[in-house]
């Protein structure tokens, strides 16, 4: 359903900002888009809304462009941001091993791939550790398919290029339905500060 | 009665009694609309604001022509009218210099708005997401990905593509509304 029952203070009904965005992402079929359009020629309320839903569609755009997040992500992604223009610096090691690994100034996007052989399709965690075996940081339920073969997990490239030489541990994880874990894969990353400057922080 | 006060059906009749003050009341209030449509489905401010001219013109030489019998029916006629104006928009690039310089005085496009969103704290809140639905905005923003690439992605339906996308949008408006 497109246009909500929301009654608002001028007791009209609405359309949900969630939709709005569905609009403008063209992601409504054609009867939803036409009764959205509609409502949209008679209100001026909910054409102030879909102006904030495009620009945080314009933001999002931007935030997803820069590299910032640590996000899984699909090849599909990383051709498109290859033929846009952006330099991405990716490492691969293979699994149970280790790699020397740096980023520049001039990297747009900064890759870990991580390979992964999945006999199920059970909940698979990436966990980030220290040498000693510390966890730094989980990403819970990391989105796979059972027969991608690999995860790419997207680093923030600002966080990296800020990093003093340090070494990490992604461990996939694997999670079944007792809460039972088992490692899937191990890899390690020696990473090089090479940037010019301090550091933005350093290791505790 | 002042043209302000009337509702957009009550201005049909007026303009085509002839009343330029119920035709600049109607440009002022369907403007901004048409401009939105233009945007979605043009994704161009000027292809916007272009098409912004020629509906309004349109609709005007319509209205004043008696050619809208349901005044109610004042919002599916533009409607109507933006589709098949995108349509030639798209054909061709050229513009109706002629008709503009007959009413370009009703037409100028509202200034846009500048950008309100925090985009440190959009950062956060995105960060915050599951990992499931960071990876959908993430995607489905970069370029327009469609539901489909991504439900390839992850290995799931469209449908719940956007039962995700859903979710962490109503979490990422909870998360900017809590930080103002």
């Amino acid at each position: 359903m497109t246009v909500q029952g929301r009654a608002k203070d001028d007791g009209q009904a609405h359309v949900d900002p969630v939709v709005l965005m569905d609009y403008w992402l063209a992601a409504l079929s054609a009867a939803e888009e036409e009764t959205v359009e509609e409502h949209l020629l008679a209100c001026d309320g909910c054409g102030d809304r879909l102006r904030d839903v495009m620009q945080l569609a314009e933001s999002l755009h931007e935030l997803a462009r820069s590299g910032t997040l640590q996000v899984i992500v699909d090849d599909d992604l990383l051709r498109r941001a290859e033929a846009n223009g952006l330099r991405i610096r990716e490492y691969g090691p293979p699994r149970g091993e280790s790699i020397q690994c740096t980023v520049t100034a001039d990297d747009d996007l900064l890759i870990a791939r991580l390979a992964l052989t999945l006999s199920t399709t059970s909940r698979v965690d990436l966990s980030w550790r220290d040498l000693q075996g510390i966890e730094r940081q989980r990403m819970t339920d990391i989105p796979i398919r059972a027969d991608a073969g690999s995860v790419i997990c997207q680093q923030s490239i600002i966080w990296a290029k800020a990093s003093p030489t340090t070494s990490r541990v992604a461990q996939l994880v694997g999670v079944d339905e007792q809460g039972h874990e088992s490692v899937l894969g191990e890899f390690t990353f020696h990473h090089t500060r090479t940037i010019p400057g301090p550091p933005g922080w350093t290791e505790p | 009665m002042d043209a302000v006060g009337l509702s957009d059906a009550e201005l049909v009749p007026r303009i085509a009694d002839g009343s330029s003050e119920a035709e600049s009341e109607l440009c002022r209030r369907m403007a901004p609309r048409i401009r939105l449509y233009g945007l979605r489905h043009l994704r161009s401010a000027s292809a916007a604001d272009d098409l912004v001219q020629q509906v309004l013109l349109k609709t005007l030489e319509a209205l004043r022509a008696g050619r809208l019998r349901e005044p109610a029916k004042l919002a599916p006629f533009i409607l109507g009218t933006c589709r098949m104006t995108v349509l030639d928009l798209r054909r061709t690039t050229h513009r109706q210099e002629s008709l503009l310089a007959m009413f370009g005085n009703h037409l100028a496009p509202p200034p846009a708005a500048p950008p309100s969103v925090d985009e440190g704290q959009l950062a956060r809140c995105v960060q915050a997401l599951r990992e499931r639905e960071r990876s959908v905005i993430v995607m489905d923003f970069y370029d327009e990905h469609t539901a489909r690439q991504t439900a390839a992605f992850l290995g799931t339906s469209e449908a719940n593509v956007r039962v995700i996308r859903h979710r962490a949008l109503k979490q990422l408006r909870t998360c900017m509304e809590v930080a103002r």
